[in-house]
């Protein structure tokens, strides 16, 4: 089934309204409203009556219907009073959208039935907009992750892993990707064993290994141990025969992110943790790090404190009764860990939580960020998402709720986003550690919800495969690798090896207001513009200064072959090469 | 010397530590009459440890043994630790730095003794002299003249001898407008806003007293102020204490303008807080920023209790106000608390450099700084007398330039490429402004300067400053000149804890630092043609 044009009905300032409201105290603003389609957005106009000195011409809202969580009616036809009869729209970036509209003429039944048809295709057996998306790019998205390209990136495989197809139907985990990465020495039988002991089937794969000391970061879910207290042999040798993959070390970390009550509590529901008595040369440590539900509640709180009206008097204590930032600092503590284990503790550490695709996935990539200078870039971090995200099953369908009506459903989650404000706290505090901008971060999370490709949709590889998502829909990355320019750092200076640690303590955690306090008018950011321009200007004097380097480089390179050349030529052209880049 | 006499031993054997990242320091203690020097002893790889006694805030003394420890919270927030061998040496040297740091004597402080090679006594104080700026604005107006009228400091000893007044208030005026207000500090020009011909002007609160005297000299160069700025202009007092407090303030003979007095002139409050209250803030937040132990849960509402960025706000948005009625509404502003010399520079300074371009260049600001604060009697040496570890009771202390400054540091991040100078200078000028081998800072008026000879035989910080080398660390890399006034957001939200200053001593400095250097490296490669050196934004425009 496909939408035609002719279905998407244009009011082009004819629905005439008493009253908007729009967030963020800027007053209540009177004016037409019009109301359009516009392929996957909702664009709203509204022409204001009085004219206001801020604003000279007619306000243009263009809301991704992806992005509409919930609308609502406010009012009913006995109401009385201004502003009590209209429309309010719910957004998942943080926005509401209020409308007063005059209740003479129905206008408002038929503006609800078309929001609600089109920002819930799934409820009215439409399809998601992805699929209609005709938009074409000069670079194909789909190409930037190549599971075995970026396994070879990291050495892989090896002596001691291999690269296997045993889930290529996606018969051993369908939640994992169809390729992955194992101990040389297990067996696929020996997988096979290792699934029925994992929460569904979410065996131990490899994510990272350590370029020189050969450690691994190895991702998993939760041991299927019970009340009972379960053992399994076959998981007991395999943990083992990872352990054994690096020799450097006697034991393996196990980072169970969970709280240890809760890890303590799963096993009523048949989970449970990897005890000392079946694991003996293992370590487990727990990362207190919390679960979907809370998370959700804590974003709910910040939305509170920052919609309709940012919290004025105690804003700090406010922003503190959310939690929002100690979560954020738990997690990134918890990446740390794991990535100091690696790097220094020269120990291959094992992460699972309880089905190993919300926490586990937070911990690993942004582990893997820290260690691998690679995911820096902005190909790098593409693939780090496709990667630990995408392919590996975090459910983007159910977190986010892609065309879904069901706005209270308790499957959803705002720990994608948490994950990105980790990355952006990261980008503040190593400020040339990063290819990407600010704006990348938030283009990434606006294309989270707007359903207008098909990266962020289903809830893993199997059934993105089964819809044929690469080849119906557009990749978010198709759109930004076209338009690279507009996503760079310009003060983005490449370092190969080195690790970053941040400082994860409250003091250097920051709410990142130009994401979540974006739609404040007083909020905004003064002089976007100038900024903008100076960094693209900036980009263009280093690209012309890298051009010059290298032919530099050449030009010295020649003159190193010849022995006549002062021998202070290069070392003195080296250390240039590399703090500039 | 008196030096002598309170140096109650030579030397000792002693371990410096300088906090988590710095290696520890072992060597020989040396206290000196202005320093404490530490010598790593002949086969150490690293240099002489020297550090000013002045910048001592406060210090404590712990003994053990036969060693000692003595803790010495230095004024920039600095924490330093040694740990020395003996324990009478351990006391002896803590008496010693104890009278030393706190001697109040200007002539004998270390200004008058510090001699760096490559500066000329004399050099820079000429830099920015406020007569200049005066002259021009009395040029291109024609409603102002500079006047000579305060030359030997008789009329009010906080002012400067150079005083830029309305053309049609002759001297004998001013010489009862003087004794009209508070300190004799009657309204002189601040700012002239030349797009809009307005001005902003600064003085003390008037002396109405609970009979609500008037003073028509007073009345009379208001109202010239309005008429030379233009037929009809319109003028607003901004008092920066609250309605009730100015007219409390009455009754130990001070005030604020009558209605009826002023026409055309409109009172607006807007409350700043002064005094003790802002230094207890400082204080609360230095503990709270230094308190590592304490469970970090509690660091927001901890952060919101010390009020600190509350205080940056007030002060912000006042400032917004005075730019908004001198750039957008075309009137004339006044501006007055009590004594004239803290909140209201606070404003008068910050509300130029929103409006004025001119003020946010490395030479303009610095030029700021000396016309707004050091000639305009704001009493450095009263209220930078402690930071926020001294134990003493403070008298006179406030941190009201350290407000300033981190307000200009919002400003600056608000607008990353507004300022030529950079968070560097702002450190440097908070330093220099509690304790500093500079003379720029000493004393708290142009008259005590003037008697201390400070001039002649003290280096400008301006100076100092200005050399090459400095740049780097001082300067924006990304700076774009632009004409236009910056406004800054003044919501909480948007403002931040200053963590360079702040969190200076304890973050790890690394990444910001390196980040500065390679943005300073990014950007000057691409200055730089070919391999040839040029001169760039980067050699100061002395």
């Amino acid at each position: 089934m496909c939408w035609n044009t002719a279905e998407f009905p244009v009011w082009l300032l004819h629905q005439l309204l008493n009253i908007i409201h729009t967030p963020w105290r800027m007053s209540l603003l009177r004016g037409l409203l019009g109301m359009e389609l516009i392929g996957t957005s909702v664009r709203l106009f509204l022409d204001f009556q009085e004219k206001l000195a801020s604003l000279d011409s007619a306000l243009i809202l263009d809301v991704p219907l992806g992005v509409i969580s919930r609308i609502e009616k406010m009012g009913g036809a006995t109401s009385r009073g201004e502003n009590s009869y209209g429309l309010d729209i719910t957004c998942k970036d943080m926005r509401n959208l209020r409308f007063a509209l005059k209740q003479e003429g129905h206008s408002r039944r038929d503006m609800f039935e078309i929001l609600t048809r089109y920002a819930f295709p799934l409820a009215h057996s439409l399809p998601i907009f992805a699929f209609l998306n005709e938009e074409k790019f000069n670079v194909d998205g789909w190409t930037v992750y190549n599971p075995v390209e970026e396994y070879r990136r990291q050495g892989l495989p090896n002596h001691h892993w291999r690269i296997t197809f045993i889930n290529k139907c996606y018969e051993l985990c369908d939640t994992y990707p169809a390729l992955l990465v194992v101990p040389y020495r297990a067996s696929d039988d020996d997988l096979r064993r290792v699934a029925t002991f994992r929460s569904r089937n979410r065996i131990p794969v490899l994510s990272w290994i350590h370029p020189e000391n050969k450690t691994v970061i190895v991702r998993c879910s939760q041991p299927l141990v019970g009340m009972s207290g379960k053992r399994n042999k076959d998981d007991e040798k395999y943990l083992d025969v990872i352990r054994e993959t690096n020799r450097q070390i006697s034991k393996l970390t196990i980072y169970d992110a969970r709280p240890n009550v809760n890890a303590v509590a799963n096993k009523a529901t048949g989970g449970g943790y990897e005890s000392d008595d079946a694991y003996h040369n293992a370590e487990l440590f727990f990362l207190d790090i919390h679960n979907i539900h809370v998370m959700r509640e804590s974003l709910k709180k910040v939305k509170d404190i920052v919609y309709p009206n940012v919290e004025e008097s105690h804003w700090l204590s406010s922003l503190e009764s959310t939690h929002w930032l100690e979560h954020i600092k738990l997690v990134l503590t918890g990446a740390i860990q794991v990535a100091d284990k690696v790097s220094s503790g020269k120990s291959s550490v094992l992460v699972h939580c309880s089905d190993g695709w919300d926490r586990t996935a937070q911990l690993t990539s942004l582990a893997m960020l820290m260690l691998d200078s690679f995911y820096r870039s902005i190909e790098g971090f593409e693939i780090l998402v496709q990667k630990e995200w995408i392919s590996f099953g975090h459910k983007f369908a159910s977190r986010i709720g892609h065309g879904d009506k069901n706005h209270a459903d308790a499957d959803r989650s705002p720990i994608f986003l948490q994950f990105i404000d980790c990355v952006w706290q990261m980008s503040k505090q190593f400020p040339t550690a990063f290819e990407f901008n600010e704006r990348f971060l938030i283009t990434i999370l606006d294309h989270l919800y707007s359903c207008r490709f098909g990266t962020f949709l289903y809830n893993c590889e199997s059934a993105r495969e089964k819809q044929k998502v690469t080849e119906r829909t557009i990749s978010l990355w198709s759109l930004i690798n076209s338009n690279k320019d507009k996503f760079k750092n310009p003060f983005y200076t490449k370092e190969i090896n080195r690790v970053l640690y941040p400082v994860a303590s409250m003091r250097h955690l920051e709410l990142w207001v130009n994401y979540y306090i974006r739609w404040n008018p007083r909020i905004k950011q003064q002089q976007p513009n100038p900024v903008e321009q100076r960094y693209v200007e900036l980009l263009a004097l280093r690209d012309e200064y890298i051009q010059r380097l290298e032919e530099l480089q050449l030009a010295s390179s020649a003159k190193l072959s010849d022995p006549s050349t002062s021998p202070s030529g290069p070392s003195q052209m080296m250390p240039h090469v590399h703090t500039h880049f | 010397m008196e030096f002598s006499e309170l140096i109650r031993t030579g030397r000792a054997q002693a371990k410096l530590l300088r906090g988590p990242e710095a290696p520890p320091l072992r060597g020989t203690l040396c206290v000196t009459g202005h320093h404490l020097l530490l010598s790593p002893g002949p086969q150490a790889t690293s240099d002489l440890w020297l550090l000013l006694l002045r910048r001592v805030d406060s210090i404590e003394k712990r003994v053990s043994g036969d060693s000692g420890t003595i803790t010495l919270r230095c004024k920039d927030l600095r924490v330093l630790q040694l740990d020395i061998e003996g324990v009478e040496a351990t006391l002896d040297i803590a008496r010693s730095i104890e009278a030393l740091s706190s001697l109040e004597s200007v002539i004998t402080s270390f200004p008058f003794f510090y001699r760096p090679k490559g500066l000329r006594l004399g050099d820079a104080w000429h830099f920015h002299p406020p007569e200049r700026y005066y002259k021009r604005v009395a040029r291109e107006t024609n409603a102002w003249r500079l006047s000579e009228v305060n030359e030997d400091f008789s009329l009010c000893p906080s002012y400067p001898r150079a005083v830029i007044v309305p053309r049609a208030v002759d001297d004998d005026a001013l010489a009862r407008c003087a004794r009209f207000r508070q300190g004799g500090r009657f309204p002189v020009l601040s700012y002239h806003h030349a797009p809009s011909g307005t001005v902003l002007l600064r003085s003390s609160q008037p002396l109405t007293g609970p009979q609500k005297r008037r003073c028509a000299e007073d009345e009379e160069l208001l109202r010239a102020a309005l008429a030379g700025a233009r037929p009809g202009a319109r003028g607003f007092i901004l008092d920066t204490r609250s309605a009730q407090a100015a007219k409390q303030a009455r009754v130990t003979g001070g005030g604020t303008e009558a209605k009826a007095a002023y026409p055309g002139w409109k009172r607006l409050h807007r409350p700043l807080e002064r005094g003790w209250p802002l230094q207890e803030s400082f204080v609360r937040l230095v503990e709270a920023c230094g308190d590592l132990e304490q469970s970090m849960d509690r660091w927001l509402s901890q952060l919101e209790a010390c009020h600190w960025l509350a205080h940056v706000k007030e002060a912000l948005s006042t400032a917004c106000l005075a730019a908004q009625g001198v750039g957008r509404e075309g009137a004339c502003v006044l501006v007055h608390g009590a004594e004239g010399t803290d909140s209201t520079l606070l404003v008068t300074s910050l509300a130029q450099l929103i409006l004025d371009p001119s003020s946010r260049t490395m030479a303009g600001f610095q030029e700021l700084v000396e016309r707004e604060w050091i000639q305009a009697g704001h009493p450095f040496q009263l209220r930078c007398a402690h930071s926020a570890f001294s134990h003493a009771r403070p008298k006179h202390e406030a941190p009201t330039f350290l407000l300033f400054l981190d307000c200009v540091w919002q400003l600056g991040r608000q607008f990353p490429l507004s300022l030529e100078f950079g968070e560097g200078l702002l450190l440097a000028l908070f330093e220099h402004a509690y304790a500093s081998p500079f003379g720029t800072f000493l004393c708290s008026s142009e008259k005590e300067r003037c008697l201390c000879e400070v001039r002649t035989r003290t280096h400008s910080l301006w100076s100092g400053l200005n050399q090459p080398k400095e740049q780097r660390k001082l300067r924006n890399p990304l700076y774009v000149p632009s004409p236009l006034a910056i406004w800054p957001s003044v919501e909480l939200q948007t403002l931040r804890l200053w963590q360079g200053l702040f969190l200076r001593w304890i973050r790890p400095p690394e990444p910001s630092e390196v980040a500065w250097e390679k943005v300073w490296q990014i950007v000057t490669d691409k200055k730089t043609e070919g391999c040839e050196p040029t001169v760039s934004a980067s050699e100061p425009r002395l």
